[in-house]
């Protein structure tokens, strides 16, 4: 008898469980929706009796198939997804959040913005740091991944980030505590500041009083906005070993969350410029530009703004947009936060890069009050989901075919070479495709649109290929969706085989069997 | 040409909340905005100032924060924004209202055309246009989803649920505009920063030479009785297909037979 939260028949009664945003299908023994970490314990005791890999899944957002099963027990966690506490650090003056791992980032954000919580449960100091939170200044939570339907645990588990990464940084930088159940259902805590390596050796107790210890991968990750690979770094902090560990080395059951004080005002700025070369000459500007300092800088190339032409009547997110003038040819997104004064200048700072960098400032689109701020997000979604749109078109001639996503940061000095390399390849390939992105962190995605088999091929061939010289010049494979079991011959591109085996080492002692997330990073043996 | 529009600025939702005694609308806690399809009547009057070399003034009335839409007006390409403020104007009902826009609208010099949205998603009555047009004495037409000027001579086509009329007016002359009639544009580097800069007084009942007994409560003859959800419309029976005049002896034969003539 399997308890009341495990279902078996999963094909046939929770078929949507068997995929993820990577519309990979995979396979799974039962699904388990545990609404509690007891649960979670038990739904991992039961797999151990039946000797069941398991498969972690949040928001199933994810787009590499981190949350695909294959085979075994699914451990789905949107069941827990409370608010746990409220804290206010003296030190630092901030609020810190705590949730459950299937809280999801909209939730999360509605809650914030109302000031508002179901405090069942909660401690005295909790509620207290409560009434001085709703007295206080409104707070935010700053990562922002495009999808905002993803969990809090899964974002952890991929250090998920977004447009205003570029100021604020990934999901790392506000995880201050994590509670975790590793595979044999040992419960580690985890505190920033609190348990940290020596040198490339560590060390960590369960509430058990079982001691982990061994050493840190001997790798250094490259210094981009990167999302593959366990973090590893001389003394480092413990916490950040399981952050972006993408479900391989612990359940999340508990997760806290730092938020800063909300800006007075957001302004988002669109620019169009005549040429791609005069877009990447402002995006130099603007960002050595002392007095420009955007929270976002994104980038859309020629044929991206092409498809949005060609797909605008299909796309409801562009029906409060002006339809893009033909001249407007490569656009640059820039979003800024601050007092309403700082970002008046910064704006103004922005028009004057604009002209020198050979744009016009009448090609600028601004929004200055939250309300078209709105459009400029629509906007930018509107992108893969016209890309999604097209791709869906040519499957239903090539079923085989898929996207091709690429998700490469690369150093500041290599941007407009490895951009340069793209336009170069695919055009000799003869490769439909878009190109837009993070380009603040030198994180463009490459879409490769192939139309047959042979093209999709090709497309991998390139992607395997960019990706052997971007870790040669220092860049990483995976800068934010992480590697899932889609990417993992590129993981191996990035760490090499002795940086991989010390990986799995790492992964050997928190879970000997390999139970959790079989087949992510890494093929099992 | 000298395009006159009238903006007036609303809370960011349909649900529009009244207070339960005074009748009047709650707005606190909501973000406050340029009411739709004002902006859609801005960008109609900004596109003529495009193609013709308008002159583009916008006028509100409200209270002293209603100053934000102006400047977004100024942002998006306006030359010159009024805003009407006094607590004089206070509790005006849609026939005040459009005595205080027609005065202050009277102010402005020589006026070619003045634009309206379709009406205001918080008020919804769809009267302040006409009434503007009223007391100025200029004609009216309401519902337009296209413009085109020669000369002094407007053409426009005015939608109803089933079709539309194109009509020629002189100006001056009084529109009010449609969703569909355009996609408003986003604001420019030029605009914001002329907004930055602009000031923007307030202008008193006094300063237009509105005369206090048409305004407020006490120049507004409406009174809201009750407020609820009308019940919604059933079915009805459509004749068609017929000649007009049969169609006519069926519709009338109808009302007859239920007891209506
Ligand atoms: C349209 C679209 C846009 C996107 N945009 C972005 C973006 O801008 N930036 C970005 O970073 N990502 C983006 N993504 C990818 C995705 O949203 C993120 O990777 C997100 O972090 C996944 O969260 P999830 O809850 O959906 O996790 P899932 O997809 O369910 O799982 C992702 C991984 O996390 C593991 N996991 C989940 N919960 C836990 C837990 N409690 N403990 C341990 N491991 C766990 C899973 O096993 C899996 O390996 C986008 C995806 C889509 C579809
Ligand atoms: C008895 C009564 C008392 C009222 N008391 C108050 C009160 O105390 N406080 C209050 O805020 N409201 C009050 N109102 C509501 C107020 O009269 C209306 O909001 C206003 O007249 C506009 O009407 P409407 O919203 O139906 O606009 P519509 O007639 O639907 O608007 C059509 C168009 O007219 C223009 N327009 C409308 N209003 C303005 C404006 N103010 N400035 C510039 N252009 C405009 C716009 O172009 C709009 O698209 C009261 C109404 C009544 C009947």
């Amino acid at each position: 008898m399997l308890p009341l939260f495990i279902h078996a028949a999963v094909a046939q009664d929770y078929p949507d469980y068997l995929r993820d945003e990577s519309r990979r299908t995979g396979r799974a023994e039962a699904i388990a929706f545990p609404a509690s970490a007891t649960e979670v314990q038990q739904a991992l005791d039961l797999a151990r009796q039946r000797n069941w890999p398991v498969t972690l899944q949040g928001g199933r957002t994810g787009i590499t198939g981190g949350a695909v099963p294959e085979g075994g027990l699914i451990l789905n966690l949107t069941r827990m997804q409370r608010v746990l506490g409220l804290r206010h650090d003296p030190d630092d003056d901030c609020f810190y959040i705590a949730v459950q791992p299937g809280l999801v980032l909209q939730e999360l954000r509605r809650q914030l913005r109302a000031r508002s919580f179901d405090v069942t449960g909660w401690s005295t100091a909790a509620r207290s740091a409560l009434a001085r939170f709703q007295t206080a200044p409104p707070q935010f939570f700053p990562p922002d991944p495009t999808e905002t339907t993803a969990t809090l645990g899964g974002m952890v588990a991929c250090n998920a980030s977004g447009a205003c990464t570029l100021r604020y940084g990934a999901t790392r930088d506000y995880v201050a505590g994590l509670r975790l159940l590793t595979a044999d259902g040992d419960t580690l805590e985890l505190r920033r500041g609190r348990e940290r390596a020596v040198r490339r050796q560590f060390a960590l107790t369960t509430t058990a009083g079982r001691t982990l210890a061994g050493p840190l991968p001997a790798y250094t990750l490259p210094e981009v906005k990167n999302a593959a690979g366990y973090c590893a770094a001389d003394d480092m902090d413990l916490i950040d070993l399981f952050i972006g560990s993408e479900g391989t080395l612990g359940v999340f059951t508990a997760i806290e969350l730092q938020l800063l004080p909300e800006p007075a005002a957001r302004w988002g700025l669109l620019a169009f410029f005549p040429d791609e070369a005069a877009a990447l000459r402002f995006v130099r500007a603007s960002r050595s530009a002392a007095d420009v300092r955007p929270a976002a800088l994104e980038f859309f190339d020629k044929r991206a703004l092409n498809l949005l032409r060609r797909e605008r009547e299909h796309l409801a997110a562009l029906a409060a947009l002006p339809a893009l003038p033909p001249a407007f040819h490569t656009a640059v997104y820039l979003e800024f936060h601050g007092a309403e004064d700082e970002v008046g200048a910064a704006v103004e700072a922005t028009a004057v890069e604009i002209a020198a960098s050979g744009g016009a400032a009448a090609d600028v689109w601004l929004a200055d009050t939250a309300h078209d701020l709105e459009k400029f997000k629509e906007f930018r979604h509107a992108l893969p989901e016209a890309v999604n749109r097209l791709i869906d078109e040519r499957r239903r001639r090539a079923p085989e075919v898929t996207k091709l996503g690429t998700d490469m940061a690369v150093p500041d000095a290599a941007l407009e070479d490895v951009l340069a390399r793209y336009h170069r390849d695919l055009a000799a390939a003869g490769l439909d495709y878009v190109i837009f992105g993070h380009i603040g962190n030198n994180h463009l995605h490459v879409n490769i649109l192939p139309e047959t088999p042979a093209q999709y091929r090709q497309g991998q061939e390139l992607y395997l290929a960019w990706a052997r010289d971007i870790v040669r010049l220092g860049g990483t494979v995976a800068a934010e969706h992480g590697i899932g079991k889609l990417k993992v011959p590129l993981l191996e591109v990035l760490l090499g085989a002795a940086g991989l085996a010390q990986l799995r080492a790492v992964k050997q002692i928190f879970d000997p069997a390999s139970r959790l997330n079989r087949g992510n990073l890494f093929v099992p043996d | 040409m000298h395009i006159v529009v009238c903006i007036k600025q609303v809370p960011n939702t349909t649900q529009v909340k009244i207070h339960p005694e005074t009748n009047t609308l709650i707005r606190e806690g909501v973000e406050s905005i340029i009411n739709p399809f004002d902006e859609n009547a801005l960008e109609a009057a900004l596109v003529l100032k495009d193609t013709l070399g308008a002159k583009v003034t916008v006028v509100t009335m409200g209270p002293p924060q209603a100053e934000a839409v102006l400047r977004e007006s100024i942002s998006r390409g306006a030359d010159h924004v009024l805003l009407l403020s006094d607590r004089a104007f206070a509790g005006s009902d849609t026939w005040a209202t459009s005595y205080a826009l027609a005065q202050g609208i009277k102010t402005l010099g020589a006026v070619d055309l003045v634009l309206f949205g379709k009406q205001a998603i918080d008020g919804d009555t769809a009267q302040v246009g006409p009434g503007v047009g009223e007391h100025l004495g200029w004609p009216v037409i309401t519902f337009v989803r296209k413009i085109e000027v020669e000369g002094n001579l407007l053409r426009v086509e005015s939608v109803f649920e089933d079709g539309f009329d194109k009509i020629e007016v002189a100006m001056p002359a009084v529109l009010t505009v449609v969703k569909e009639i355009n996609i408003p544009r986003m604001a420019s580097l030029k605009g914001r920063m002329a907004s930055r800069k602009a000031v923007i007084p307030p202008v008193t009942a006094a300063a237009i030479q509105a005369r206090p007994e048409c305004l407020g409560l006490r120049g507004s003859p409406t009174r809201v009785i009750k407020i609820f959800t009308p019940p919604k419309k059933t079915g009805g029976q459509k004749i068609s297909g017929a000649e007009p005049a049969t169609a006519a002896q069926a519709v009338i034969g109808k009302l007859r037979e239920l007891q209506i003539v």
